[in-house]
């Protein structure tokens, strides 16, 4: 008690700087957005912005525990939304932070069935994400430089045709993912018994890679002929610089890939929910959904089957081939806390060669 | 013999060191969105890109703002410490000299993770006046090395003239022993400049949506390939470069030695 | 002027400082420990946090990649600052050596995150490098650079060659000619000057050159992460990504102070150099 009450004092006594330094925090008329890069673009805030006229502060983050981590350091009510990977809605409904989403107001019946996730993103009958954007991660490949057909399996995985050839996208729950399925197991279901034969694929993986690359170090890697074959990369890192080079493409090996799909959320403690629901619907509007797809950080495809995008576009995302794709699909791992750690711990462990 | 080696050991390592920026700035006129040989160009075309980015050109002013104002806090409390320790006998004064100066052997990453964890707990939400916070912890113990190795007797001897006449200590301070420090005084907030302008990892764990250059360049890279990287990289450049000349010809120029 | 007033307006000068440095930077040190003793929220406090750094080999082996790296970039960049440094001060005619120094230090007026990244440009396969030498016929096929520890070393010298040359530059011009004159009176030979007398005079400069060498680059996250590829992981790497992929303060608070106590053993190491005293 007293401990809470110095730790109150002091913090007060810092108050004077803390009302200089939330002067950038929330007015009444903005909205506070935990997203991923690709909601960053202007192409996307700004039509929603010039319409409605509410600032959106966006705050980038990778990854559900980050995200997690910069919620637990904020004060209730400091955000609004959040993105947020499908799987893991419920974790953050489990902590308390998520208000169900009026399904009415929103446009369910266009969204592909596949990536609705109802098991993680509806818990006691209430909806507390709503899925806005998906896609692969899969094998990504330079078309010019590799054998088509050897791309058609997880087994290139460890394929030595490859090695020095490869980069792995440093992302631990995609990448094991795949290794999983590689060695066909499926991603829903892992436990801590699966990882020494996990590891087993990640370590002849690594002996074939040349680097561990985060997102434009990988494309940058497959763009400038540094690594011919991209492990966890998929038409987000392939589809936005198809256009320069149309050799870049991806594919679902016949074990099936990763799939990944982002979901929106609305903050329980949220001081802004009308904005934060136009926001939402902003987003699935088939407008916002086609300038989300195409984000400059990266594409996806819209959950939204009415995305208005174009024959190109489509193209490029393989729009008309996803029925096919959804199918050999497997989940994102969505592991818990505990077998989480473990998973980081060996994904560094393959990091740092041991 | 010697003097031709040393002419070309003295071309090589100023070739190591131009060799990125030069690159840098070549490929920021790329044409295409690819950063590798053949050169493509010249364009304009990621220079407009980032004129036209409002994250790049607020971050731009962030940096700005928050190095002018860090480095006048950490060189006026420098200048002060270094005054009142040069001046007079204080206890432990040897002690507390090495407790000011004691962030310098500090990795910023270990200063930047102890306020992130403190600010935390004391309830200061993420924002640039939290990383300025940061930056004068990082400037004030450079401050006061540099202003405190400058204060000399023979300064003493002026103040101490000026004292006897009748002038107060905040007029001897302001008059007298600040324009004599003029040199030490720029240098330290000129040196507080660069390296707050150029600090990364402390801004980024302490800002939140409103952030720095370093940062915003940051999520540029991460935020997938763009050439946009390096066309900020080579206006930085640019703009230091005209700094640092007019540094060149204020700081020096008017004081012969 | 009373001794009293004196002694208040010696205490207001100097408290400012004191304070700032308590606060936001003793306190929060102390808040770190703190937190590196509290794995879990909640729970009494527990030294898991460090227990799992000294069993778990990827995470020891972090500080001793780091170790390593910042002992070649450290002796690396003083073998060829030295000579740079040299040629500068006494080569160099007078009224060039302005301009000399600012030419070696103007590519760092670029941004620290653009360099390294532009570094990666330079050093891919694809790169300007590679290109070059192949086109020339030096090599037959590219050589990786790009993504190893070889690129994280070259990126962190081409900072500290620049860092050093200054420090062992302004070293050498303090020294009096008189000493080299003295000492080639005496017969000694140019090396001998060199190991006998110059090489002894310039070793503070040296060292304080070197200490902030590896203080700075034992602490720099940018530079191995953007060229090292992940192949390896530096202490920076893991603090990081101890809050950015888990939000796991007590990790990277143990982890940050063990890193800390490292470079306050390398401190102690060259403290008798490293004295910051008045002219």
């Amino acid at each position: 008690m007293t401990n809470r009450l110095t730790r109150r004092l002091f913090g007060a006594s810092v108050a004077a700087l803390a009302l200089i330094g939330s002067y950038a925090a929330a007015s009444a008329a903005d909205l506070n957005a935990l997203v991923w890069c690709d909601h960053s673009d202007p192409n996307l805030l700004k039509p929603f912005e010039d319409a409605t006229g509410i600032k959106v502060n966006v705050k980038e983050f990778e990854g559900t525990g980050a995200g997690l981590a910069i919620v637990d350091q904020s004060q209730p009510g400091d955000w609004d939304v959040m993105v947020i990977d499908t799987v893991d809605v419920r974790r953050g409904v489990d902590r308390g932070l998520f208000e169900p989403l009026p399904e009415d107001k929103l446009p369910m019946a266009d969204i592909f069935p596949e990536v609705l996730m109802n098991q993680h993103a509806v818990v006691d009958g209430k909806r507390y994400g709503v899925t806005e954007k998906f896609g692969y991660n899969t094998i990504g490949f330079n078309k010019s430089k590799v054998d088509a057909a050897d791309m058609d399996t997880l087994g290139v995985l460890t394929n030595d045709k490859y090695k020095g050839r490869i980069a792995i996208y440093d992302y631990y729950l995609p990448v094991m993912g795949l290794a999983a399925m590689a060695i066909g197991k499926k991603t829903s279901e892992l436990t801590e018994a699966d990882l020494p034969a996990i590891k087993e694929v990640l370590q002849k993986m690594k002996a074939n890679a040349k680097a561990v690359t985060d997102v434009v170090a990988s494309q940058t890697a497959l763009a400038t002929g540094e690594a011919d074959i991209l492990i966890g990369g998929g038409e987000w890192v392939t589809a936005g610089i198809a256009k320069e080079n149309p050799d870049l493409d991806f594919s679902i090996p016949k074990e099936g890939a990763v799939l990944w799909s982002q979901s929106l959320a609305m903050f329980k403690d949220s001081k802004n929910k009308d904005n934060a629901l136009k926001f939402i619907q902003y987003v699935m509007s088939p407008e916002g959904q086609a300038r989300l797809a195409t984000s400059s950080c990266y594409w996806g495809m819209p959950a939204n089957k009415q995305a208005t995008l174009t024959a190109d576009q489509k193209k490029i995302l393989r729009f008309d081939e996803q029925a096919d794709f959804l199918k050999r699909a497997q989940e994102y791992p969505a592991p818990s806390e505990d077998l989480d750690k473990k998973m980081q711990d060996l994904w560094t462990a393959m990091i740092q060669g041991q | 013999m010697t003097r031709a080696l040393a002419i070309v050991y003295a071309l090589l390592l100023y070739g190591f060191i131009f060799l990125p920026v030069a690159v840098l700035v070549l490929f920021s006129f790329q044409g295409t969105l690819f950063p590798i040989p053949p050169f493509n160009g010249p364009s304009l075309r990621w220079y407009a890109a980032v004129l036209g980015d409002a994250r790049l050109t607020a971050g731009l002013g962030n940096s700005v703002v928050v190095a002018l104002l860090s480095s006048a806090v950490a060189t006026l409390l420098g200048f002060l410490s270094a005054w009142g320790f040069a001046r007079f006998h204080l206890p432990a004064s040897a002690f507390l000299r090495g407790l000011i100066t004691l962030p310098l052997t500090v990795s910023y990453l270990i200063i930047g993770m102890g306020l992130l964890i403190f600010f935390n707990w004391i309830g200061l939400p993420k924002s640039l006046v939290a990383a300025g916070i940061g930056h004068v912890v990082i400037n004030l113990p450079l401050c006061f090395a540099i202003i405190y190795s400058q204060m000399g007797d023979h300064q003493a001897n002026i103040e101490r003239a000026a004292r006897d006449l009748g002038a107060s200590e905040a007029k001897v301070l302001l008059l007298i022993t600040a324009p004599i420090m003029w040199p030490a005084l720029f240098a330290s907030f000129f040196l507080s400049m660069t390296f707050s302008w150029d600090e990364f990892v402390i801004s980024f764990l302490l800002t939140r949506f409103e952030t720095t250059l370093p940062v915003e360049i940051w999520n540029l890279l991460r935020a997938g390939l763009n050439p946009k990287t390096n066309a900020v990289g080579a206006m930085v450049f640019g703009v230091s470069i005209i700094l640092a000349i007019v540094f060149e010809l204020t700081a020096f120029r008017k004081r012969p030695q | 002027m009373s001794s009293a007033s004196t002694s208040r307006i010696a205490w207001a000068s100097v408290t400012p400082a004191l304070l700032w440095t308590l606060v936001f930077f003793v306190v929060p040190f102390v808040a770190m420990g703190v937190m590196s003793l509290h794995p879990k929220a909640g729970e009494g406090a527990s030294l898991a946090a460090y227990a799992q750094f000294f069993t778990n080999p990827s995470y020891w082996h972090a500080l001793i990649n780091s170790l390593e790296v910042t002992l070649i970039v450290t002796v690396i960049s003083v073998l060829l600052a030295y000579p740079f440094a040299w040629i500068l001060a006494f080569m160099v005619p007078e009224r060039w050596q302005r301009l000399a120094l600012m030419l070696a230090v103007l590519p760092f007026w670029t941004s620290y995150v653009v360099r390294s990244y532009s570094w990666l440009l330079v050093l891919a396969e694809k790169g300007v490098v590679n290109s070059t030498l192949v086109n020339l016929g030096l090599l037959s096929e590219p050589i990786q650079i790009a993504n190893t520890r070889t690129a994280t070393v070259i990126g962190f010298v081409h900072f500290f060659v620049m860092l050093l040359t200054l420090t062992i530059y302004a070293n050498l011009k303090q020294l009096s000619p008189n000493y080299r004159k003295a000492a080639t009176d005496l017969g000694a030979s140019g090396f001998q000057t060199f190991i006998h007398v110059i090489l002894p005079l310039t070793l503070p400069g040296i060292m304080v050159g070197a200490f902030l060498t590896f203080v700075l680059a034992i602490g720099d996250y940018i530079t191995p992460q953007i060229l090292g590829g992940n192949n390896e992981l530096l202490m920076p790497q893991l603090i990081m990504m101890q809050i950015g992929r888990r939000g796991d303060f007590a990790s990277a608070s143990a982890l940050s102070l063990i890193l800390m106590a490292v470079v306050t053993l390398a401190y102690l190491a060259c403290a008798r150099w490293l004295k910051i005293e008045r002219a």
